[in-house]
């Protein structure tokens, strides 16, 4: 049985790119959000096991979006997205509750690693 | 990785941010105190800031980087931009366009973004920097707790590590699972720093084993060295496992919040809808030949209705899927209307209506130019400057309006300016001059008024300003909108405005036509502008300028001999007695158009054509008929 993903970025670019990297890897991409709203919807829905979550998200960010999600399931597993220079925003997002992080420009090797932390 | 298949994805939404930040940037100028402007613009160039480091084009992702520092200055600072810097902001966008497209056709080393970067760094430099973001958020570790207990670990994280506070940070809390944290070497608040080298030293209290814990901290990743107590790291690096197992992951399946669309690449699209232009054409054939074939065996023409009616639902849908609203080219019309208005120094409101009515791809992407040149048009010789307005007691602002309406099988669209209108009569006396109309006449009507402007060069020549240079690119414009099986039209009223009417088809790929005979020959007559078909003599006659025309419904319609304007071949049958008139309608224009015969209406696939050197122009298009005979179109147009 496949892990279930949720993939959370405001461009489909990013969405895309990260489906294909997880989907590569064996995972099951369920369901894709926009903004960090449609990511606490989503995920309250799909319950997946892992969730990728961008910082800068029109709506409600990312970082809003990890502490509404870790309110209504405390073991929910969410791997942040971010980019360089976003040092500040990433602690924020780990002291919110996200398990790990990748760094835009994503490698697919280092986004492997870090879900299989973040699953493991 | 191969990136290269990212990089049509890459450059298309990168324009829809782009453009995004174009309307943002307009709406900031309109609004300077609006907070929201600013957020919006930040997100798009962020958003392309990390699709371009993505793809590795460093140098767009460097501009991107610079244009981010600036707007979270602007953005944290709350304060309206000042002029200088919105126009910064609006070169740095074009900027930022023209990089990006250098590096999808990978030409980023042409780029020369030095003065921008420049500007950029200097105008970030002149914001105050934001108050200091809220006292930083409570440090994981607690720090008062006396020392000594505790074991010393230190740790660092990889050189090359990005982002080493967030790292720290995941580590930190980590060990916390397994024991208080004791001093910490430097402070939590540090983590927060790009300046972090990505050491730290702490000291723990905990009951786990020291092993443990090191196998705890390397768990985090990304770390280079570990030391718990005295001991010396003797475990060796974690080796990540890749990929998780189970091959058969992400097959479509019924997850309910799977998204909907996909990207389709529109070269697939054309392709796509080439093959089914040809499976209509064979479908053609084979429902003649079913209709020669069925006394012999019926299934044959069940068989071919089934294929008709797939087909067409197949077509149909394609149709559907090459469908783009408008808005994908309009949008960049305001940012255009405002550069225009700017250099001129004119004042104009500008408002789009209908930005959802969908066309055909390939329309929307030829209508671009020929729209910009009646807006460009409209701003410069359209709108009076400011002071003019006021002596004719007019709003010193001009208003331009681009609307779009769907009208049965076509889309109108209107470029409306509240301008100075067109004079007539001086147009009317410079036609005379260069013989274009006879010396007797008296005026001109709207349709004369398009043709007069619409010929190459005409208002080129001295009297530009006398009469606006109407005619710049109006013969440019007209010419694609005609290639287009559409039309133009003109209204104009002195000193209300001027307003052009571009009515194009919905689609170009497939158009339901009549098909006509004229001697012996075929002709198609795309449904879109026929009207309606009359019996010719069943209406009373007359002449109108000296042509024949026939009284329909109290309204003169001009009748067009097909035989005499195009003549027919030798062996051609004299005409039937009873011959078919085709009502074309085009806006307010009609034409009968008079043929020997009508023969079917039908599907036909428009293929494009090159009229040899001296060919009527009344032909828009050649389709191949359902026995494989091509047959021409005529353009409604051309002819109306």
């Amino acid at each position: 049985m496949s892990h279930t993903v949720l993939v959370c970025d405001d461009a489909i670019f990013m969405r895309t790119m990260i489906t294909d990297i997880l989907a590569q890897a064996g995972f099951e991409v369920v369901g894709e959000a926009e903004t960090g709203s449609q990511a606490v919807e989503k995920y309250r829905q799909l319950k997946p096991d892992l969730v990728t979550m961008d910082i800068v998200m029109p709506d409600m960010g990312g970082i809003d979006a990890v502490r509404e999600i870790v309110k209504q399931d405390p073991d929910a597993k969410i791997l942040m997205c971010s980019a360089m220079g976003q040092q500040a925003l990433v602690v924020e997002a780990i002291q919110a509750g996200a398990k790990d992080f990748v760094v835009k420009p994503f490698q697919p090797s280092r986004v492997l690693e870090a879900v299989q932390r973040v699953l493991g | 990785m191969d990136l290269s298949q990212y990089a049509e994805l890459f450059l298309a939404e990168s324009r829809e941010h782009l453009s995004a930040c174009n309307q943002l940037l307009l709406e900031w100028e309109r609004h300077p105190a609006s907070p929201e402007p600013v957020g919006g613009i930040f997100r798009a160039v962020h958003t392309i800031k990390g699709m371009a480091a993505t793809m590795g084009y460093g140098r767009v992702a460097d501009l991107a980087h610079r244009m981010e520092n600036l707007l979270d200055h602007l953005r944290r600072g709350g304060k309206s931009p000042g002029e200088d810097t919105l126009q910064l902001l609006f070169r740095a966008t074009d900027a930022l366009e023209k990089a990006v497209g250098l590096a999808v056709a990978g030409r980023e080393r042409e780029l020369d973004v030095a003065a921008i970067l420049a500007d950029l760094d200097r105008a970030g430099a002149k914001e105050p920097t934001a108050p200091a973001a809220a006292s930083p958020p409570p440090a994981a570790a607690s720090f008062a707790a006396p020392s000594g207990s505790g074991r010393l670990v230190s740790v660092t994280i990889r050189p090359e590590a990005p982002l080493k506070g967030g790292r720290a940070t995941l580590i930190v809390r980590k060990v916390q699972s397994l024991g208080v944290i004791q001093r910490m070497q430097p402070a939590a608040a540090a983590f927060e720093s790009d300046d972090f080298d990505g050491q730290f030293v702490f000291e723990l209290d905990s009951a786990a084993d020291a092993r443990d814990i090191e196998v705890a901290i390397r768990s985090m990743g990304d770390v280079e060295r570990v030391t718990v107590g005295d001991e010396e790291e003797h475990v060796t690096p974690a080796e990540s496992v890749a990929a998780g197992g189970g091959g058969s992951g992400g097959a479509a399946g019924a997850g309910g919040g799977r998204t909907r669309h996909i990207r389709v690449d529109l070269r697939r699209l054309d392709t796509l809808m080439d093959l089914i232009g040809e499976l209509v054409t064979e479908r053609g054939r084979l429902n003649e030949l079913a209709a020669r074939w069925v006394g012999q065996d019926p299934v044959i023409d069940e068989v071919a209705i089934q294929i008709s009616r797939l087909s067409a639902d197949l077509q149909n849908e394609i149709i559907q899927a090459r469908m783009t609203p408008v808005w994908q080219v309009f949008d960049r019309f305001p940012r255009l209307v405002r550069d225009v208005a700017r250099q001129l120094g004119k004042q104009v409101a500008f408002r789009v209506e209908g930005k959802e009515i969908e066309l055909d791809r390939e329309i929307l992407d030829e209508l671009g130019d020929p729209l910009v040149h009646l807006l460009r048009n409209a701003v410069d010789h359209g709108i009076e400057p400011p002071a003019e307005r006021k002596r004719a007691k007019k709003d010193a602002e001009g208003a331009i309006v681009l609307t779009a309406v769907r009208e049965r099988s076509s889309v109108a669209i209107s470029i409306a300016d509240d301008g100075r209108g067109i004079d007539r009569s001086r147009i009317l006396a410079k036609a005379k001059r260069e013989g274009i109309v006879g010396p007797h006449v008296e005026s001109l009507s709207d349709d004369q008024l398009l043709r007069v402007l619409a010929r190459p060069g005409f208002s080129t020549a001295e009297a530009v300003t006398a009469l606006s240079g109407r005619g710049v690119g109006i013969d440019v414009a007209m010419t694609r909108i005609r290639a287009l099986g559409g039309s133009i039209e003109i209204r104009t009223e002195p000193g209300k405005g001027t307003t052009f009417v571009l009515r194009l088809p919905v689609t170009l790929a497939i158009v339901r036509a009549l098909i006509a005979a004229v001697g012996l020959e075929r002709y198609a007559l795309p449904l879109t502008y026929v009207a309606e078909t009359v019996e010719l003599g069943t209406t009373p006659m007359t002449k109108m300028e000296g042509r024949e025309a026939m009284v329909l419904r109290d309204r003169v319609v001009p009748l067009i001999d097909l035989r005499e304007l195009l003549g027919t071949n030798g062996g051609s049958p004299p005409p039937p007695p009873r011959r078919p008139v085709i009502v074309l309608e085009m806006g307010e224009r009609r034409a009968g158009i008079v043929v020997d015969g009508m023969l079917s209406q039908q599907e036909i696939v428009v293929k494009g054509f090159d009229a040899p050197q001296g060919t009527l122009p009344v032909f828009s298009g050649a389709t191949i008929m359902g026995d494989g005979v091509p047959a021409l179109i005529l353009d409604a147009a051309g002819l109306v």
